[in-house]
């Protein structure tokens, strides 16, 4: 489940100590916009210490590197490629399969290098222009190593020439093209981030518009957003057990050789089963 | 003497500051902070060992601790032996 990726700034030793025991599902390793670019040589040592010490718990452990524009995203990639503790990649400004082409080559190279199992680092890809956005199921479908695509917040706004509203308007054709574009190529959807991080009540009726979207998750960059957005993502009991009565009844008809079947006066055939396995799997129990 | 640091003074972290030493001279340690008192042999290993990862045998070690954990600590000397080296 991705249901919160909560971004850890890199130069931070208190954050990076503390970071995977807020619950949040998954923890990205900030190398990028979070550390200042004279600290990013003292970033990359630090976040590559704590990769190898390993201790993060069960989360999800990803780091985000420099864009390939820049001169720091190879140093970021040998830093952290061999350390036993990472699972993917989060990388910035990805427009284009060619983006990810240049990634892919880089990581393989690393895996080969330091005996890491071909294929196991996982990528990330934030689309942050309106190239990238348009050129999602391309980026998605690139390599076998892409996991997820995440449209961009702010970067995304200034390509756009707009700015931050309170609804996110500007943000909705992305966010509803993302969605597409990660289903149709079978990787997750996830959402940015919700920046105003006292604003309780707009983080939560943002998450159930993006859920409603399709997303599988949102992006985080405070601890506190964890708990709201699992809540908005959790299955309610009765949701549950709706669903264990339908899997019941589907794998009662299958036994006696029937194709439908009906619950509660509404038939059950194969779309309704998967939202109900889905329903199951959101609530860890499939 | 050229000097280097790494760090800050942020909770759980430190400031490290390297100056290089005369040929022959050693590792000189300085702690200073909030867990100079308790941690300081434990601190003074974890330094010995990461300047003998990176073949440092002579360096002037001033350390300005905030509660920096052993791996903080190994971190911010390797980022301050970096700089000096550039």
């Amino acid at each position: 489940m991705r249901r919160t990726m909560l971004y850890l700034p890199g130069n931070n030793p208190n954050m990076l100590t503390k970071g995977h025991l807020f619950g949040s599902d998954g923890i990205i390793l900030d190398l990028e916009d979070a550390v200042a670019m004279v600290e990013k040589d003292a970033a990359r040592i630090l976040v590559s210490r704590y990769l190898k010490q390993g201790e993060f718990g069960n989360v999800e452990v990803t780091v985000r590197i420099n864009g390939i524009d820049t001169e720091f995203w190879k140093k970021d990639l040998e830093a952290v490629v061999p350390m036993k503790r990472l699972d993917g990649i989060r990388a910035p400004k990805v427009d284009s399969a060619e983006t990810v082409k240049i990634l892919d080559e880089e990581i393989s190279r690393l895996e080969d290098k330091y005996g890491v199992p071909q294929g196991k680092l996982k990528l990330f890809c934030l689309l942050e222009t309106a190239k990238g956005i348009l050129n999602a199921y391309e980026i998605a479908t690139a390599s076998p190593r892409i996991a997820a695509i995440i449209p961009g917040g702010e970067d995304l706004r200034a390509d756009l020439r707009t700015e931050r509203s309170m609804d996110g308007t500007e943000l909705e054709w992305a966010r509803r093209f993302v969605v597409f574009a990660g289903r149709a190529a079978g990787v997750d959807p996830l959402d940015t981030v919700f920046s105003r991080v006292t604003d309780d009540e707009g983080l939560r009726k943002e998450t159930e518009f993006i859920k409603q979207l399709g997303f599988a998750g949102k992006s985080i960059i405070h601890p506190n957003q964890v708990r709201i957005i699992h809540d908005v993502f959790n299955p309610t009991e009765a949701e549950i057990a709706k669903a264990q009565k339908i899997l019941a009844a589907a794998k009662e008809a299958a036994e006696r050789g029937q194709g439908a079947v009906t619950v509660d006066g509404k038939m059950v055939d194969m779309p309704v089963v998967k939202r109900a396995e889905y329903v199951l799997v959101r609530a860890g129990l499939a | 003497m050229k000097t280097a640091q790494a760090g800050t003074l942020e909770s759980m972290d430190c400031l490290v500051t390297l100056t290089e030493a005369a040929p022959g001279s050693g590792i000189k340690i300085n702690i200073t902070g909030a867990s100079a008192a308790r941690f300081n042999s434990a601190m003074t290993k974890k330094i010995n060992e990461t300047l003998a990862e990176l073949s440092v045998k002579d360096m002037e070690v001033a350390v300005q601790d905030n509660g920096a954990l052993d791996i903080v600590l190994g971190a911010r000397v390797e980022a301050a032996y970096g700089r000096l080296m550039k």
